[in-house]
């Protein structure tokens, strides 16, 4: 699955509506920004988005759900549970495969922290452990990309690199950012979100930072 | 302040504890009893180390013991709890536990003897249904978010080691440590009921007399469970546990013969056995109800009553004393002492003693009690007083006691109180075999006639009771919305 | 760390596998009653199981139990061959063990007594019958199992004043053993006992009572007591024979001191009619069913 089409997508928390009803449509090859202030919604609608295509997408939630007590190789591989048996996972707990370890040893270098491979991700940094959840979702090798602030921690330059990479490793991608001028510069169409509903969608090329600042 | 429901609980306890008290015998009856206190002091200052030439052996054994049993247990219960969601599971894990170790050992003592089985076993079942408990408790609390984020079509089992496990091993693995030294106590008082390990000894030169014999035998004891984090190290342990099943002792070889006699013949109630009848069986229950259970039953309650207050109060007074809030360096290290002293004896060697200096009456049995779960309660809230930060003008003293640290951590202690709760009860009935009319008291009295059928009646009830105690100390919880840590 | 987890299971999986060594096939194994201090127990019963050894041919151990009943429970499971019972445990095990009899028992233990003894503070006086001045005091039987520490007393309780002990006294306890009885007596801990006649004197001799203390105040009529009792199914298991071999070496069994830790001036031929007074009684107080 690459692109989808939802529709009626709602939410609602504590009896008022917070999202929608709404519908969505993204094709293959759309890279999206989610833009709006706090508490718009962005959140809400990542995770009603994952939960409408069942799982068949790499998550980079904000609270990144990692395994603190596993170390960083550990976090990552979990991204393919599912591709192999039970016997190999068990093991791979215990002694990782040389190929799994080679592969993602090669993804920390492209995210700047390959020193970090066994160490428990407790006790890394905050910009350090969101790495690691990206890296995650990289290793899953799912067509689409959901991802809620996923360079909130990272300074300037690994912010750019990190988004390239998901630029050149996701085909299609939604991303909830806060930093305009990332979004525009990185992503090739922009939904604006506001008491939530879809306030702005439009091509970024069309869009200047001017006109997105006025959802905020 | 009389509103909160918290204080009307309390003081609710309160009245029915002082109400148990004009039923309850709670007399000295040594004439003499500061003079054998004495000289039970004055042996633990003069241990004796060299007397007895089992107390190496004996010493060993009790590591053994706890460690094959708590192995087993940890092992067991781990299973269980992986289904532990299911009814019937819960119920098997809350009947297991309800039974004390001593209840236990006197079953297996009936069909396998003084074979080793007899005291892994009395540790492994009920530990079994107490790490299943905790356990899921504790698997439950796990963050459920990475296993969210998991591919779809990944398998239970990978979800489960990946997304599960090691989230919570931190917390699993301090509370198997934690019940590895309550095994060393268990297997330690299996002694008492004729097991080789420590207990045995201890009993045979404190009926004698031997104060110092029995002095040393104590001195040891605390020395290997405040030890115990210098020897129990995560590469030690394997060592441990492949080599404690080979200091279990041989006792003597099981006949399997009697496994089947016991199951199909002893504990079968007597009427049923003779062929007598339904009615012969109704009034054997019945005279098993009014002459023994009842009596057992009440003063059980009456019993645990009275020393879940003594205990609360002795937990409320202990806590300053290890507390940074009061006190210096020198006090507090003392403090400290004193408390690890008290919950490290088990309270089933504390009653013993007591009973020994001062009489039978159910005196020595609440002192007991109140020493041994104030010292655990104590310690836990004076812990919890250490991270509170107070204000740089707060008060000192008792009125910092009273108004700044008590009512802060009050309702932390009521939760540990009410955990503690089932746990005393167990205890109580269980200090009977020592005399103290309660249901231990009926149990052993229908051991020693070779009534096993009666016995298993009394030990049913007993099991029966403590599940509602613990069902009681739930609602009482959940109503109170007192928040439990399972590691106490 | 998770190496550790999957290492303790498979290690606790293996333990379970283990099975326990127990390598003691044609041992003879006895056990008796622990009627007394531990330490005396241990030293008799280890001189008797070496002197069986030298006249058995075959491997003897003696092991300590904790309670009458683990005495009988290890004899009826077979977990010991033989047995130094007393009285009732002997008339329970025999029931509970078809084919076992008994074998001797001391020159004493045909005509046993037990003594009330009481606190001198109390001001009982010896008497020719228990009399109503103990009524209301406190009461210690010796162990729940024991006959001359339990059974005939609470026998003779009963029959003089036609009341359970419970409502005789005004509280009732357990010591444990006939030793302990003493002790307690002695500190005041109960005012009035019952015990083993054997026991008083054996410690009245070794001077070890403080008889400004404690006295006997009530002798009780005399009723048979202790006696070794074996398993009916050692011929089977150790040879043709062996039971006979086993109450020759205990007839014959002359050694002073060992006779004297008893305290037994030797032993006589017994048999399991002999206890049928301790039986009726046994019943009628309901200990057996």
């Amino acid at each position: 699955m690459a692109g989808f089409d939802l529709t009626a997508l709602t939410a609602s928390f504590g009896g008022e509506r917070v999202i929608g009803p709404l519908s969505l449509t993204v094709e293959a090859g759309q890279q999206v920004a989610l833009v709006g202030k706090s508490g718009a919604g962005k959140s809400t609608l990542i995770k009603l988005i994952y939960q409408r295509v069942a799982g068949h997408a790499a998550l980079v939630p904000q609270e990144l759900g990692l395994v603190n007590a596993l170390p960083v190789f550990h976090n990552i591989y979990m991204g393919r549970l599912d591709e192999h048996a039970n016997w190999y996972n068990a093991l791979t707990l215990i002694r990782p495969f040389r190929k799994d370890r080679e592969e993602i040893r090669s993804l920390l270098e492209r995210l700047d922290m390959k020193e970090k491979l066994w160490v428990p991700t407790a006790s890394l940094s905050g910009g350090q452990r969101q790495r690691v959840a990206i890296g995650r979702a990289i290793y899953r090798n799912a067509g689409l990309l959901l991802a809620d602030e996923p360079i909130s921690a990272l300074d300037g330059p690994m912010a750019h690199k990190v988004m390239t990479l998901l630029c050149e490793r996701f085909q299609t991608s939604v991303i909830a950012l806060h930093d305009v001028e990332m979004a525009l510069a990185y992503c090739n169409r922009i939904i604006g979100i506001q008491d939530g509903q879809v306030a702005l969608d439009e091509s970024s090329k069309r869009l200047s930072a001017n006109d997105i600042l006025n959802l905020y | 302040m009389f509103a909160s429901p918290t204080v009307r609980v309390s003081l609710l306890f309160v009245a029915v504890a002082l109400a148990g008290l004009v039923f309850a015998d709670i007399a000295i009856t040594t004439s003499n009893p500061w003079r054998d206190l004495g000289r039970f002091f004055l042996g633990v200052v003069t241990p004796d180390f060299f007397s007895t030439e089992g107390l190496a052996t004996a010493l060993l054994r009790t590591i053994a013991f706890a460690f094959v049993g708590v192995a087993l247990g940890s092992f067991f219960g781990f299973i269980l709890a992986l289904v532990y969601k299911a009814y019937p599971v819960r119920m098997f894990c809350a009947f297991i536990r309800a039974i004390h170790e001593l209840f236990w050992a006197l079953i297996f003592l009936q069909f396998f003897g003084f074979h080793p089985l007899t005291g892994v076993l009395a540790i492994a079942i009920p530990y079994a249904g107490i790490f299943a408990k905790v356990y899921s408790e504790i698997l439950d609390e796990a963050d459920p978010e990475p296993a969210r984020l998991l591919p779809p079509g990944t398998g239970a089992v990978a979800t489960f080691l990946f997304a599960r496990i090691p989230d919570c091993w931190v917390q699993l693995r301090t509370y198997t440590a934690y019940r590895l030294e309550c095994g060393l106590r268990s297997s330690a008082i299996l002694g008492f009921v004729g097991l080789p390990t420590l207990g045995f000894y201890l009993e045979t030169s404190f009926s004698q007399g031997l104060y110092s014999e029995a002095g040393a035998m104590l001195v040891l004891f605390y020395v290997l469970i405040a030890t115990m984090p210098l020897w129990v190290r995560p590469k030690a342990l394997p060592f441990y546990l492949v080599a404690a099943p080979f200091f279990l002792g041989e006792g003597l070889p099981i006949v399997w013969g009697n496994v089947a006699r016991f199951f199909t013949e002893d504990i079968v109630p007597a009427p049923l056995r003779n062929n007598e009848g339904l009615t012969a069986l109704g009034s054997w229950f019945g005279d098993l109800m009014i002459s023994e259970a009842l009596p057992g039953i009440w003063n059980t309650l009456l019993l645990t009553q009275i020393a879940l207050v003594a205990t609360g109060l002795l937990a409320l007074l202990a806590f300053p004393l290890i507390s940074t809030h009061f006190g210096g360096p020198v006090r507090r290290t003392s403090g400290h002492v004193a408390l690890v002293i008290a919950r490290s004896t088990p309270e089933y060697i504390l009653a013993y003693i007591l009973l020994q200096l001062w009489g039978p009456s159910m005196l020595p049995a609440v002192v007991a009690l109140a020493l041994h779960n104030g010292g655990i309660i104590g310690h836990l809230i004076g812990r919890q007083t250490n991270g509170i930060r107070l204000r740089p003008d707060a008060p000192a003293g008792f009125n910092r006691y009273s108004y700044e640290l008590v009512p802060r951590v009050y309702r932390g202690f009521l939760a540990f109180l009410f955990y503690r709760w089932e746990i005393i009860m167990r205890e109580t009935a269980i200090l009977g075999i020592l005399g103290i009319y309660t249901l231990g008291f009926y149990v052993d009295s229908a051991i020693q006639n070779i009534q096993f059928d009666r016995a298993l009646v009394l030990i049913l009830l007993t099991a029966a009771l403590n599940i509602g105690i613990d069902a009681l100390s739930r609602y009482i919880r959940r109503r109170l919305a007192l928040q439990t840590m399972p590691t106490c | 760390m998770s190496l550790k987890l999957i290492r303790k299971f498979t290690l606790s999986a293996l333990l379970i596998a283990t099975p326990f060594a127990s390598a003691m096939a044609q041992t003879f194994v006895f056990t008796a009653i622990p009627d007394e201090d531990e330490t005396k127990l241990v030293e008799r019963f280890r001189g008797v199981a070496e002197y069986l050894e030298s006249r058995l041919d075959v491997d003897v151990r003696y092991i300590p139990v904790k309670s009458y009943a683990a005495a009988v429970s290890a004899f009826r499971n077979n977990q010991v061959q033989l047995a130094w019972f007393g009285g009732l445990s002997g008339v329970q095990a025999r029931g509970l063990v078809p084919g076992s009899q008994a074998l001797a028992q001391g020159v004493e233990d045909e005509a046993f007594v037990t003594y009330f003894i009481a606190n001198t503070s109390t001001g009982l006086e010896p008497s020719d019958e228990l009399t109503d001045d103990v009524r209301g005091k406190t009461f210690t039987f010796g162990s729940k199992g024991s006959t001359s520490g339990r059974l005939m007393p609470e026998f003779h309780i009963r029959e003089t004043f036609g009341e359970a002990p419970e409502e005789v006294f005004s509280r009732v306890g357990f010591s444990g053993n006939h030793s302990r009885t003493i002790r307690l007596v002695e500190a005041g801990t109960y005012e009035v006992g019952a015990l083993n006649f054997q026991v008083w004197e054996k410690e009245l001799a070794d001077g070890t009572i403080d008889t400004d203390a404690v006295r006997v105040i009530w002798k009780t009529p005399t009723y048979p007591d202790y006696q070794w009792t074996i398993r009916g199914d050692v011929d089977a298991q150790y040879g043709e024979g062996f039971t006979d071999r086993v109450r020759q070496a205990l007839l014959e069994l002359d050694d002073p001191a060992l006779l004297e830790s008893f305290p037994r001036s030797g032993f006589i031929p017994a048999s399991n009619a002999d206890y049928e007074p301790i039986r009726k009684v046994a019943e009628e107080i309901g200990i057996l069913d």
